[in-house]
């Protein structure tokens, strides 16, 4: 299965505009980053990277966003993330930017570094609470989360992952 | 030599060779355009490379480094210099550029040489050969 390798890009959308985030859906973000390919790498560079390209996986509450493309083309396309400066749903444009987190070979893997990146964000977002009032908030959130075994392995990962 | 002692087959020596690939690469193209129409001076005609490149390759394509060495308005024959990481990506341009100002064009490539631009205008063309 060497032959039909892909990479399965993680990235996170931020904004300082909070309403950026109804435009985080596959068909808009599918857009913007073959909008940046195409600009940045040409229509050879779009047509190499539109082989096998798709919006695997979309968070809207954290904003993280997982891509995948061939192996062959997944410069071409890490490359190109940075030059993706807004976002467009609906008529409506909203200025962003897009951080890589993990390029991996497959789903689980990525899956994997996005539950320990998780939990480090929850852990840092503790850190900065200001006032007691939000710490209490996110130690009650934290703590009330469980892990359910689900019948079905579907692959996608909730934020709240079984921590203690 | 490999250090005695260390329990694995000594190496019996290393060889590093660098290949210096060429830094440039030349090529002497020609514009062929329908009569009847302004002819590209220099500038313009170092901006259609650009614009062939960009429409292929992109922002990335426009900003190789190439320059037109010499230009000859009357024959619109060039002779194009180009760093050699992004020869492939200027050869593929210019083949596939269609259109100048809206006139049908075409890029014909006629002799290309990794070392010197000397050689290429000293040297005989083969594949302007015409054999009797």
């Amino acid at each position: 299965h060497a032959a039909l390798s892909r990479r399965y890009v993680l990235c996170e959308v931020v904004s300082e505009d909070p309403r950026c985030r109804q435009c985080i859906e596959d068909r808009a973000l599918g857009l913007a980053v073959r909008d940046a390919i195409a600009r940045v790498h040409g229509d050879y560079g779009l047509a190499c990277c539109s082989i096998s390209f798709t919006v695997k996986y979309l968070n809207a509450y954290t904003g993280t966003v997982l891509l995948r493309c061939r192996k062959d083309s997944y410069r071409l396309l890490c490359s190109a993330l940075p030059f993706v400066r807004s976002l467009e749903s609906r008529a409506q444009r909203y200025p962003c930017f897009l951080n890589t987190l993990h390029v991996g070979g497959t789903i689980r893997t990525c899956q994997k570094f996005l539950i320990q990146y998780n939990r480090t964000q929850l852990l840092r977002l503790l850190q900065n609470c200001t006032n007691e009032e939000q710490r209490q908030c996110i130690q009650k959130s934290l703590l009330s989360c469980s892990l359910t075994e689900e019948q079905s392995q579907s692959g996608d990962e909730e934020e709240d992952d079984g921590t203690e | 030599r490999g250090p005695a002692g260390r329990g694995m087959a000594a190496a019996a020596f290393e060889r590093r060779v660098l290949r210096r690939a060429a830094e440039h690469h030349y090529l002497r193209v020609r514009l062929e355009l329908a009569d009847g129409g302004a002819r590209p001076n220099a500038a313009q005609f170092k901006q259609l490379v650009v614009t062939a490149l960009r429409e292929l390759h992109g922002e990335v394509g426009a900003a190789l480094p190439v320059d037109v060495l010499t230009y000859e308005e009357k024959t619109l024959s060039a002779i194009l210099r180009v760093i050699s990481s992004g020869f492939v990506k200027l050869w593929s341009a210019l083949t596939l550029l269609g259109f100048y100002q809206n006139r049908r064009c075409a890029f014909r490539v006629l002799q290309v040489k990794p070392t010197s631009p000397f050689l290429l205008a000293l040297s005989g063309n083969s594949r302007e050969l015409v054999l009797d």
